[in-house]
């Protein structure tokens, strides 16, 4: 049997869902901004480092298979360790 | 009162049971989620585990369904996205997990854009973001570009390395009336005041604003190159483009 066409959103129900996902982000950025201080917000939860530009706080893994690895101790500022150029 | 054991999906009780341990969270949750539609505690886990094909897959597979589009939100994409919240909250994942999970719940809400335009309820405007020539950090841009969705704005993503002629490419091409540029390095941010100039030169400064953002950047700097406004973090640059486009608090046709 063919599903119902779909009904209409209704604006003001639609929008309570985006203040609830405004609210969500809203406190991960809070999260995201006081972790920055001192996590790198490029170091994955495996460690594994994911920005496109190079650091020296990049190693390679063991068999150099796969993504580098964050080597940053998360003692200094590591965006010293960031290349610029 | 539906317990853990009673969520069918095992990924979104794996989940609940491992990472959400605040009594009050917990709860809600498993309420949430023992009330759900198999269907939708499966999407729920797969914004989860940021999976965005698959979000994208289940999604459409719901709303053809006959599942109505807010309960495809409210019980898949939005609760999906409150565990994902806590356990960044929680320490058990980073940045990189989040920005994941935002784009596979993204890759879902792109399948309501049809339903949510037939019933008149349009994006506020369009938004060009993008990171300033030479320039390759891109985290601050994610969230920005993850908060200006959230709120109910089109996104132009452009990445990284974005030369002017790309940003007025990108603005013409989409008519966005909205520039946002990032830039982390104090040997880029001229890039930002060189891409206002291209725009003079384009005669095109009149018909987009233009704000920026990123670590170095301040408001008396972009004042100092002709911006149209500053936003010290992704949540400020969500208020200013609001204020700027002057559209509301709320989404409408």
């Amino acid at each position: 049997m063919a599903a119902d066409p779909p009904q209409p959103i209704d604006p003001e129900s639609y929008q309570e869902r985006l203040d609830r996902i405004g609210s969500l982000f809203a406190s991960m950025i809070e999260t995201a901004t006081e972790l920055s201080t001192h996590r790198c917000p490029y170091r994955d939860r495996l460690d594994r480092c994911t920005a496109g530009f190079g650091c020296r706080n990049q190693r390679w893994p063991e068999g150099k298979d796969g993504p580098k690895v964050c080597g940053g101790d998360d003692r200094l500022d590591y965006r010293s360790a960031w290349e610029t150029a | 009162m539906p317990e853990l054991a009673d969520i069918s999906n095992d990924t979104v009780r794996r989940e609940l049971g491992e990472f959400v341990t605040r009594a009050d969270e917990r709860e809600r949750l498993t309420d949430l989620f023992a009330a759900a539609a198999p269907a939708l505690q499966e999407l729920a886990a797969g914004v989860i585990e940021g999976e965005h094909e698959l979000v994208s897959e289940l999604t459409g597979a719901a709303l053809a369904a006959g599942t109505p589009a807010l309960e495809v939100m409210d019980d898949g994409l939005i609760a999906g996205m409150a565990v994902v919240g806590i356990k960044f909250r929680d320490g058990a994942i980073f940045v990189p997990e989040v920005l994941a999970c935002a784009r596979a719940m993204k890759a879902g809400m792109a399948h309501l854009e049809p339903l949510l335009s037939a019933s008149g309820i349009e994006p506020l405007a369009t938004v060009v973001m993008g990171t300033v020539k030479g320039d390759l950090h891109d985290i601050g841009k994610n969230l920005c570009i993850m908060m200006l969705r959230g709120a109910g704005f089109a996104v132009v993503d452009l990445g990284v390395d974005t030369s002017p002629d790309a940003f007025i490419e990108a603005v013409e091409e989409h008519r966005a009336p909205l520039l946002g540029m990032s830039a982390l390095l104090t040997t880029t941010m001229p890039n930002m005041g060189k891409t206002i100039e291209a725009f003079i030169d384009a005669d095109l400064r009149d018909e987009v604003k233009i704000m920026v953002g990123g670590a170095p950047v301040t408001q008396e700097f972009a004042d100092d190159m002709g911006a149209d406004g500053y936003g010290k973090d992704a949540v400020a640059c969500v208020t200013l483009a609001k204020r700027l486009l002057g559209v509301g608090a709320s989404v409408g046709g």
